[in-house]
């Protein structure tokens, strides 16, 4: 039996357990924290901004959701946007043709969305790097011809209406009702972020990310994993999408099938930092809102500075803000252009 | 018979036109490995600047396809030199988002420029047809586009392999580190691709003016025609680039007509899914190119 | 007397197209025991530590582990079963600590163990190997030998009883390798099964019980290391014909090593 050297070592040393235990737990008081002052945010904000604050809150959750399957896992699903439709148009279908609650139609939904991810994952997965991202994207794109073409069941072309109003099951949310659901809808996936990435599951997912042959040597269930992971950012994302649906109440496949909305999901999470828990939120919150400034201060170009700008944030941050920031203070180099070189030819 | 014969025949020439389209993006992509998610963008200021060519000295189309070119090889040229040789070692969503960020920039601006309105470039003969046996009509326009470009993509998959530049495309493509180890300037051979694919891009969309419409929002509908192409051809595989698009194309109008519009699309994109199951490099293509040396 | 074989592979064989990489290989792995497995480039040895991992399927043959048919399963499956591989090139995970690296085999090489047990393991681990006091730096701060090391604790901290190594000396100083092979000597002590691919041969010479040789795909030769290294045909297919002519013409003295 080989002996081992003694434990006291001159090096760092694993903390002692109390401040383990801290470090454990801020981050769940961090996340307590900002769901208190979300709720505390929504007295204090008139009809418009509320409206805006809930779409931000909604593409927290989209990007938080996106980050499970592409931030740590590194498969880049570029037809998320699927999912949420999916989510919608089974909650508008439920709602619509059962009758159901919106509370019950909007858990089936999710679940549903997720089984099927659970389908398509199986032959998806087996791909990588372009081929998923865009075998993914051709998925959104068929669901959404596919509810084109059940109009009998989805209204197709022409829309569909959630019943809201009236002698309705379920009646509308009203604006601060949808900004209570969101909050918890986000609130709900960065929780799900931050368990991912503390325990065993993170350490696989991001194993998977950097080296998938390594992993599966190393007794990871990459298959299974990663099959997780995809499942489980559907059924999220499907929910987030139910809730979009209720809210808007009327609704075409175009718009819940935009594939706008993925790429915002994705530059979300890389200008934000993935694979990071806090790297989505920040993109998010950052991105959506400058959005929407665009989208009001200057209706015409707004899509063509967007453009510019994701250009110019995908050369300067190429790993994300919450990443170069932990860099450069490990490594006390800040200078933006020298980020520039990382991956320059 | 004759109406097999004529869906047939329209989708060949289509698809020769969906090759020249393709072969650019194919090129790119398994030499440099970047999806260009704004190749159709391309196509449609190829189109756009063949119609401003023709607009302002009448110059036929098919033979303003030249300084088409020639304008959209030098864009590609910067495009790539400047912006996406800045991100050509960062993993693939940074490739994939600066393409798309630049693929808003083209689209809207050209969006800006030209309105969404539907154009097309007059020419006397083109709407004219040959008409063979059966009833079956062959637009001259039609038969010209996808003559010249079958051609060109024959034109270039030769020069790949037979030129000193094609070689050393192909080189750099393979292994980027030995190549530049021989002298060979990557920053260059890579941006010389990239114009030549919005080069080819561009010619396609001159073509695409004269024998149908255009406008800024067929940019996605061509990007995503090329990555089908490209996949079936297999990446970096030109001659698969054409068996892809010609593919493409009969695929396209033989679905056309037996099945609702819409649902086209997502048939092409579950004949791609199913076959880079089954098959990861393409129909055509080899497998090297899934395995990359990089420096 | 020996113990049972732990492993036991016969007839693997792989074909890529007319492309014979391996052919009716056998081999048997016994705890406390290392096979040392040389042969020239391209003979087909890290093809055969791939099969038996199930990095790669065989066309043919089976590979056995506790007496279970294992051929071919998925490379987390025989994980589980307690074989543990090096790579060749080596494989870090580069943007995760080298006490991450290691974490990662300790979660999942079986049991359930939660972060801080984890970690425990993989500081202990890292010790053993000669990494103590590395643990928070990148992968891609490390020295050859070193990654060496990681590689190598990576594999331990699975708590392998089967360990396949791919040419861990390559590319290592002579004083590097003296260490490298003491460490490779106490693991077999512990009751390890060990599989060595190498080119050193006077490592596999100081280390193995039995040696292997590779040639083609083809098992050429299998037996003690003396009797193995001093065959005419090995020193041929090490160094050519001509060499092994004159090797002959001078037939060495007995006891050399």
């Amino acid at each position: 039996m080989t002996t081992t050297a003694p434990e006291v070592s001159t090096v760092a040393v694993a903390p002692a357990p109390a401040t383990r235990r801290w470090r454990r737990l801020t981050p769940w008081g961090v996340l307590l924290l900002a769901a208190a002052a979300g709720l505390g945010l929504q007295t204090q904000l008139y009809t418009g901004q509320e409206r805006t604050v809930t779409t931000v809150l909604m593409y927290v959750g989209l990007a938080a959701a996106w980050n499970l399957i592409g931030g740590f896992a590194g498969y880049a699903c570029f037809g998320q946007v699927g999912f949420f439709g999916l989510g919608g148009y089974t909650t508008a279908v439920l709602m619509v043709h059962l009758r159901w609650s919106f509370w019950l139609a909007l858990p089936v939904a999710a679940v549903f969305v997720g089984l099927f991810a659970l389908l398509v994952g199986l032959p998806l997965l087996r791909l990588k790097g372009h081929y998923f991202a865009v075998a993914t994207l051709g998925v959104a794109e068929g669901l959404r011809e596919v509810v084109i073409n059940t109009s009998s069941l989805t209204g197709g072309g022409a829309g569909i209406t959630i019943p809201s109003f009236g002698d309705a099951v379920t009646p509308w949310l009203g604006n601060d009702g949808f900004y209570l659901l969101f909050l918890g809808l986000a609130v709900a996936v960065v929780a799900t972020g931050l368990l991912v990435a503390r325990t065993r599951s993170g350490y696989a997912l991001r194993a998977i990310h950097q080296d998938e042959d390594a992993a599966a040597a190393m007794g990871v269930n990459t298959t299974l994993t990663k099959t997780l992971a995809f499942a489980g950012s559907a059924v999220l994302t499907g929910a987030i999408g139910a809730a979009y649906a209720f809210q808007q109440v009327t609704f075409y496949p175009d718009r819940l099938f935009d594939v706008e909305i993925t790429v915002l999901m994705v530059v979300m999470v890389i200008l934000g930092g993935a694979g990071t828990v806090v790297g989505p939120v920040i993109g998010a919150v950052v991105v959506a809102y400058g959005s929407e400034y665009l989208r009001q201060h200057l209706p015409t170009v707004h899509t063509l500075v967007l453009g510019a700008l994701i250009v110019v944030a995908v050369i300067l941050l190429p790993q994300g803000f919450v990443n170069y920031l932990r860099e450069a203070t490990r490594q006390r180099q800040f200078s933006l252009l020298e980020n520039v070189r990382r991956y320059r030819l | 018979m004759s109406q097999f014969a004529q869906v047939t025949i329209y989708g060949l020439l289509q698809g020769g036109l969906l090759a020249l389209v393709a072969v650019g993006f194919s090129l790119v992509w398994g030499v440099m490995n970047v999806v260009n998610l704004a190749h159709g963008a391309f196509v449609i200021t190829g189109a756009y600047v063949a119609w401003e060519i023709n607009r302002a000295v009448g110059l036929d189309p098919f033979l303003a396809m030249i300084p088409t070119a020639v304008v959209l090889f030098a864009l590609g040229y910067v495009i790539q030199r400047g912006l996406v040789n800045l991100v050509v070692n960062a993993p693939i969503f940074i490739t994939l988002l600066l393409t798309f960020g630049l693929n808003l920039l083209l689209v809207n601006g050209m969006i800006l420029r030209y309105k969404a309105n539907y154009q097309s470039i007059p020419t006397s003969y083109a709407t004219q047809s040959l008409v063979l046996p059966g009833d079956v009509r062959v637009p001259y326009g039609r038969l010209i586009a996808a003559v010249i470009a079958v051609a060109l993509t024959l034109a270039l998959a030769w020069a790949v392999r037979r030129t000193r530049l094609g070689l050393s495309i192909l080189a750099t493509g393979m292994d980027r580190g030995a190549a530049r180890l021989m002298g060979i300037r990557a920053a260059h051979v890579y941006a010389v691709t990239f114009g030549l694919a919005a080069a080819m891009a561009g010619m396609a969309g001159a073509a695409v003016g004269t024998v149908s419409t255009f406008s800024p929002a067929d940019a996605g509908r061509f990007t995503l025609f090329s990555f089908v192409a490209a996949v079936l051809g297999g990446l970096g595989n030109m001659y698969g680039a054409l068996y892809g698009g010609l593919l493409l194309g009969l695929v396209e109008a033989w679905g056309g007509n037996l099945l609702p519009n819409t649902l086209v699309n997502a048939v092409a994109f579950a004949v791609v899914v199913i076959v880079l199951a089954v098959r990861p490099q393409g129909l055509a293509g080899r497998a090297f190119y899934a395995s990359r040396v990089e420096v | 007397m020996t113990p049972d074989p732990i492993l036991r592979a016969r007839g693997l064989t792989k074909t890529f197209g007319g492309l014979h990489a391996i052919r009716e290989v056998d081999l048997d792995l016994v705890p406390g025991r290392l096979l040392g497995v040389i042969g020239p480039n391209g003979a087909g040895k890290s093809t055969l530590v791939n099969l038996i991992t199930g990095h790669l399927r065989p066309t043919a043959g089976t590979v056995e582990i506790d007496g279970r048919n294992l051929t071919g399963a998925r490379p987390w499956r025989i994980a589980h079963a307690g074989v543990a591989r090096t790579f060749q090139i080596v494989k870090p995970f580069r943007a995760m600590t080298v006490e991450e690296n290691v974490m990662v085999a300790a979660f999942f090489g079986g049991g359930r163990p939660t972060s801080s047990v984890a970690r425990r393991e993989a500081h202990e681990i890292l010790e053993r190997v000669g990494l103590g006091g590395r643990e928070q730096l990148t992968p891609g701060e490390l020295s050859v030998a070193d990654a060496r090391r990681l590689e190598l604790a990576k594999a331990l901290a699975l708590k392998p009883r089967v360990l396949l190594l791919d040419e861990v000396l390559a590319g290592l100083r002579p004083a590097e390798i003296e260490p490298a092979l003491h460490l490779i000597a106490s693991l077999r002590e512990q009751g390890l099964a060990l599989l060595m691919v190498e080119h050193v041969v006077q490592a596999i010479a100081a280390v193995s019980d039995e040696v292997l040789v590779l040639h083609h795909g083809v098992v050429l030769r299998s037996g003690p290391p003396a009797e193995v290294l001093a065959d005419d045909r090995v020193v041929e297919a090490y160094l050519g014909a001509r060499y092994a002519a004159r090797a002959a013409a001078r037939k060495r003295p007995e006891g050399e090593s």
